[in-house]
């Protein structure tokens, strides 16, 4: 399953939930997955989906840390 | 003058009779809920406040009220207590979440029969040898308002809700906009119709299109958090984020039989200032759960080392799943030493309470070892990960002691690892989310949490002695 994090796109397992999008996006950009929980997560729409919001085929989600 | 205020009276009855006409439905949602049974208090205040204002209120779940908190799933009937909250909340229905189906066929059946409350889910047929009977529609008389209410639950690829498909052996679901369709015939019936829908917040705008004759939509399964109400194709869609963070009252104004105003609110629950005192103890006596003390396996001898316990975590999800080889970020193993004697289900939450799920994948052993790489290099303030079905000759760059400068593997048996045969792996969410190494299969969820299966294990084998275990040898590279 492929979605987008905050314009990068990432493949993960089947069942994945947005926290596990984020986790893949932080390591991938070497930014640490420590951050994850110091960020909130929304969809395209911009609404807060949280950290175990399920996700499908394609979904864009966005990964905020609160300044 | 006399024709004058028969007139005037003739108004005052038209207007009075004209006001009588105007009604309000208060509805009080929340969904997946995913057993958060310590916000039940506030949830019950909330609707206790809301009932001394609205005493019809009506008081429903978009579905997902169990499954991610171990009071309640491990019950002994396992989400018993948030179906009693439920029950004590006074919930009129719920429709089915993907999760309802955790426990397979049966355990639906057997919370549907303490349910106070309804499941109404139009898309799942009845099965009757499990006792699950769910209504398609239901009708409430809600303040001398009609309120239909047809529900609905996400179907996947399979054609079945995501959960195990185990789970939904002996269920059969429908596709949900063709299901939904057929009920129709609830806006002629009915003066307010809702979709109480378990489909998701994207899913739910694009049903809207299609469905004119609903006035309100109450999602869940997105975790969505909508401040409020949205209008989508003339449809008002609210949903909030999971857990028992908020709940969204929703007040629908109905004249003459006809809709004319809707509006939603989020109250914060997590936050609110009062709690009912009976449902705080309810809460209270669940957590004090005599299930988490039964013991799972008898330790014969004490368990001393991360190693010995990762061998066992490891040991168990490789055996439970079927695969051939399993593994577990080190960080994963949160405590090191356990006394020789019983292994209870609380031990286990202690060594892995982060409510992962388990994955499976079918990696070549040249991915395999790339993700065990990457793996530690995402999570590498803890180590190697603890490996099962295979052990692993760590060897660190002398220049960079962190950064893994070989890296050798053999079965565990001490047959040759082939880095082009193609080997069944479990490991955990984390470790599968972390891993960011080339793979072509990037594998599936067993929709069962690492904890779950480890306590599987455990009551499979009875006895366990994991002393001196150790399949992860590392050394420091000569140059």
């Amino acid at each position: 399953m492929k979605v987008t994090v905050n314009r990068t796109t990432v493949e993960l397992f089947e069942g994945a939930r947005s926290q596990h999008a984020v986790l893949r996006y932080l390591v991938h950009r070497r930014l640490g997955a420590a951050l994850l929980r110091r960020g909130r997560i929304f969809d395209a729409q911009g609404h807060e989906i949280g950290l175990d919001a399920p996700l499908r085929e394609g979904q864009i989600i966005k990964f905020k840390i609160p300044k | 003058m006399r024709k004058l205020l028969l007139t005037l009276a003739a108004i005052c009855l038209f207007g009075i009779a004209a006001s009588a006409e105007r009604k309000e439905v208060h509805i009080l949602s929340v969904n997946d809920m995913h057993a958060k049974i310590e916000n039940m208090p506030q949830l019950a205040a909330i609707a206790d406040s809301l009932r001394g204002l609205y005493p019809d209120l009506l008081i429903v779940s978009a579905g997902d009220n169990r499954t991610g908190e171990p009071l309640n799933d491990l019950y002994e009937t396992p989400a018993y207590p948030m179906v009693v909250l439920m029950n004590m909340i006074g919930f009129h229905a719920t429709t089915m979440g993907n999760h309802e189906f955790d426990a397979g066929g049966k355990g639906l059946g057997d919370l549907m029969r303490m349910s106070g409350f309804s499941y109404i889910c139009a898309n799942l047929e009845p099965a009757p040898a499990f006792g699950v009977a769910p209504r398609p529609t239901q009708v409430f008389d809600v303040n001398g308002v009609s309120v239909g209410i047809v529900g609905a639950v996400e179907i996947n690829e399979r054609g079945t809700p995501d959960t195990h498909p185990d789970n939904c052996v002996g269920l059969s679901f429908t596709p949900v906009l063709e299901t939904v369709q057929k009920y129709r015939g609830l806006r002629d019936e009915c003066d307010v119709v809702i979709l109480l829908s378990h489909i998701g917040y994207d899913a739910d705008v694009e049903i809207s299109r299609e469905l004119p004759w609903v006035d309100l939509i109450i999602g869940g399964h997105s975790h969505t958090a909508i401040d409020g109400g949205e209008m989508h194709n003339g449809v008002m869609i609210t949903q909030v984020t999971n857990r028992l963070e908020n709940a969204t009252h929703t007040t629908v104004t109905v004249e003459n039989g006809k809709v004319v105003g809707r509006k939603a609110e989020v109250i914060n629950v997590a936050g609110y200032p009062k709690k009912n005192k009976v449902v705080e103890e309810v809460v209270r006596y669940f957590s004090d759960n005599p299930a988490f003390q039964r013991v799972l396996a008898t330790l014969t001898a004490p368990m001393t080392s991360y190693e010995e316990l990762g061998c066992m975590m490891t040991d168990a999800w490789r055996v439970e799943t079927g695969s051939d080889v399993a593994f577990t970020n080190t960080g994963g193993v949160r405590y090191d030493t356990l006394p020789a004697g019983p292994f209870t289900v609380s031990d286990v939450l202690r060594l892995d309470p982060f409510n992962n799920d388990t994955v499976q994948l079918e990696l070549t052993g040249q991915e395999l070892k790339n993700m065990l790489i990457a793996t530690h290099d995402a999570d590498i303030e803890y180590g190697f990960p603890k490996v099962s079905g295979i052990k692993c000759e760590v060897i660190f760059d002398k220049k960079n002691p962190k950064k893994i400068k070989d890296l050798k593997i053999t079965m565990e048996d001490g047959s040759k690892f082939d880095l082009k045969k193609t080997y069944k792996v479990a490991t955990n969410s984390y470790s599968a989310s972390i891993a960011d190494s080339p793979r072509k299969d990037p594998g599936r969820s067993l929709n069962r949490t690492t904890a779950s299966v480890i306590q599987a294990y455990l009551e499979h084998q009875g006895k366990i002695d994991y002393t001196g275990a150790c399949r992860v040898f590392e050394s420091v590279s000569k140059r």
